[in-house]
């Protein structure tokens, strides 16, 4: 991982405004750090990221790089150790309890892996539930939940359960959850993991569309080529440090890594973290 | 927002039918056995204060010994005298009839007995205000005269009832003359006007409060007209016992307080006891003894609210995936703490109104049993204040026992939450 440079951080993105507006999303040396037991693992070892309003970035990397982490705290689940951290101009290391709930239910919509609908609700009452956090009216919940499942093609299932849906409904339903709120950002980790091509692909193609259509900022997280395929930038991660930044098809920058991050390991190598032997996740 | 939380929480209670209603079962044991219990304290206080109503009615209280009742009473109630100024009675304001009973030995001389003699001796003698019998029947009972006789009435003085018992031994009729020594020089020479029927031929006639009438002995006793009592012995610390109705209208409680102030301002020791008063030591009885029961009874509604929280621990832990997306969602803690507080609190409250309607239903049946095993007529009651407290407290209860386990939720971290499989 040679060839690093001192501008490195200002290389990894390439502001679409000019460098005028304040980046969505800024991340700067941002490291996490776990305690299991006695051993730190060291998740994030001085990350950098930053993303532009309306982008679609693909976070790739082998199991153990840090991807969910990095998910994790760019949902405003989950605070950095250190390093600072931007969403929408706020500092998330300052922000209180109550305002990362407030930031993680306005801002940001989640699509997960394994779907994590609510078994007890129906369609509608799934995409409802991040609404009645936010103390929306019960006809203007209703009206938009049932919207949003026509926008994602499930106009006929809203009363449905889960277990009544199809994985690909399912998944489209938790898209439509994510977008209860309207948030900015939709986080999705592994949208297609659980999925099959042909259900995968219009979650993908649903993906792409609330960013072209909407402006929404859509962050995947995934080890799916295709889901890497509709990404304007792909976000390589290796121990807790981005590697390379790449469009789909064009190899990255030549393996860059940011500036400051800590690659040392000196407290865990990347079998401490648990890495399996999946491999670069490099492709094309 | 209240409301879309009873709906999440319903929705997950209904979700897990089974496990819910063994929970609800284990809830609702203890409140049926408590609101039963309850409830046939209640009826049989009911009971027994309706008896007490039936005799005194709303307007009379009595006048006893001071400290003859209530809970410090001392001796056997009502059995010790008291002077009484029965006319400042009457003149208390409200007081519609006072009437007393007075009693003491004295010695009596008969007629001429078949063998010429009369019969000289110590007797028992009681004086009765003839209002006693005109206006209060329901504490005498009624008294009844032989054929040819009668009682005395108002403004009478000089003349006799006799009890059967007496007549006999004096060999007295109706007409003759019984001799009675007062106090010092008083003595009077009463005429006669009736003697009881006796005892046996006179069952099912006793008054509820007998004892202030001795009525044990009364064919043994004469009776005269409490103001010829006053003529022989003046007024005497020999009052057993008085009876006052107030004035249509008037507050008897007020009343009574009244009386019992006055009376006690010029010297008499007596306490003025209302229907409130006596309702009010039944009630501390048997509440007391209802207490006693529905503690034990509570007991099981303990294991009930442990129920609950094992329930919600175990639904805690089966949702932590759940809880984490919520979380994810938007949910802040205290979303997620009222939502498992609501949760448990309904498992409570279905158990509270499944318990108590079968606790009602329960002691409807005690109730009738009791009665009929002693012939009485055993309220049934459901008081309002019973449901509702059983219902808030159900609730509360399982609210209280879903506190710690929707706590352990509502703390859950996040991130790991949505990583629990």
């Amino acid at each position: 991982m040679g060839g690093s440079t001192q501008d490195g951080a200002e290389r990894i993105h390439i502001y679409r405004t000019g460098g005028l507006a304040v980046p969505l999303l800024e991340f700067r040396g941002i490291t996490k750090d776990y305690r299991l037991g006695k051993t730190v693992v060291r998740a994030l070892r001085g990350l950098d990221l930053v993303v532009e309003e309306g982008e679609v970035i693909a976070i790739m990397g082998p199991s153990g790089s840090g991807k969910s982490t990095l998910m994790h705290i760019v949902g405003a689940l989950d605070t950095p150790t250190g390093g600072t951290a931007f969403l929408d101009g706020q500092d998330l290391q300052q922000l209180k309890e109550h305002q990362l709930v407030a930031l993680r239910g306005k801002k940001v919509g989640f699509v997960f892996q394994t779907f994590n609908l609510v078994q007890t609700l129906s369609a509608q009452r799934n995409v409802e539930l991040p609404m009645i956090f936010q103390g929306i009216r019960k006809g203007e919940r209703a009206r938009r939940a049932r919207e949003l499942l026509i926008k994602v093609g499930l106009g006929d299932r809203v009363k449905h359960k889960p277990n009544e849906l199809s994985g690909g409904e399912r998944q489209r339903v938790a898209m439509a959850r994510a977008l209860a709120n309207d948030p900015e950002i939709i986080l999705a980790d592994e949208p297609t993991g659980n999925l099959d091509t042909e259900s995968g692909t219009p979650v993908l193609a649903m993906l792409k569309k609330l960013s072209v259509n909407d402006g929404k900022t859509v962050i995947i997280v995934t080890h799916d080529p295709d889901a890497a395929a509709i990404a304007d930038r792909i976000v390589r991660l290796r121990d807790g440090c981005v590697v390379a930044v790449s469009s789909y098809g064009v190899e990255g920058e030549s393996g860059v890594p940011s500036t400051g991050c800590d690659v040392d390991g000196s407290i865990n190598e990347p079998s401490t973290l648990g890495t399996t032997t999946e491999g670069d996740d490099s492709h094309a | 927002m209240l409301k879309d939380f009873l709906v999440l929480a319903g929705q997950s209670i209904m979700h897990r039918r089974m496990r819910s209603w063994l929970t609800v079962i284990g809830v609702f044991i203890g409140i049926t056995a408590v609101v039963a219990l309850i409830s046939i304290g209640l009826g049989l206080e009911r009971t027994i204060t309706d008896q007490i109503a039936s005799v005194f009615g709303v307007d009379t209280f009595i006048i006893m010994n001071e400290g003859a009742f209530g809970p410090q009473a001392h001796g056997p109630g009502g059995s010790e005298e008291y002077a009484l100024d029965l006319a400042t009675l009457r003149a208390v304001e409200g007081v519609k009839v006072a009437a007393a009973v007075r009693e003491r030995t004295a010695f009596l001389q008969g007629p001429p007995r078949s063998d010429g003699t009369p019969l000289q001796g110590f007797f028992p003698v009681s004086g009765l205000s003839p209002e006693l019998i005109t206006e209060f029947e329901s504490f005498t009972g009624e008294l009844k005269v032989q054929k040819g006789g009668r009682l005395f009435d108002v403004g009478e003085e000089a003349v006799t009832v006799l009890g059967s018992e007496i007549a006999n031994r004096f060999q007295a009729s109706v007409g003759n003359t019984v001799f009675v020594a007062g106090e010092g020089a008083a003595e009077l020479s009463l005429t006669v006007v009736g003697i009881l029927i006796p005892a046996e031929e006179d069952e099912g006639s006793r008054g509820v409060f007998a004892g202030g009438m001795n009525q044990s002995q009364n064919q043994d006793t004469i009776y005269v007209p409490y103001e010829t009592m006053d003529l022989l012995w003046g007024p005497a610390k020999d009052v057993l016992i008085t009876v006052v109705r107030v004035n249509p209208g008037e507050d008897v409680d007020e009343v009574a307080d009244r009386a019992e102030e006055i009376l006690n301002a010029r010297g008499s020791e007596i306490s003025a006891v209302t229907y409130t008063d006596i309702s009010e030591v039944i009630g501390t009885m048997t509440s007391t003894i209802s207490a006693f029961l529905a503690g034990i009874a509570g007991i099981s509604l303990l294991v009930g609210g442990v129920g609950v929280m094992n329930t919600m621990f175990t639904s805690v832990l089966e949702r932590t995936k759940e809880i984490g997306v919520m979380k994810a969602v938007g949910a802040k803690n205290g979303h997620v703490l009222t939502i498992f507080l609501i949760e448990s609190g309904l498992m409570g409250l279905v158990g509270g109104i499944v318990g108590t309607l079968l606790g009602l239903g329960l002691s409807a049946a005690a109730s009738s049993i009791i009665g009929r095993l002693f012939g009485v007529e055993m309220a049934v009651v459901a008081s309002p204040t019973l449901i509702l407290t059983t219902l808030v407290c159900s609730f509360g209860i399982g609210a209280i026992a879903g506190l710690w386990p929707a706590w352990r939720a509502a703390q859950l971290p996040v991130v790991d939450a949505l990583r629990y499989e």
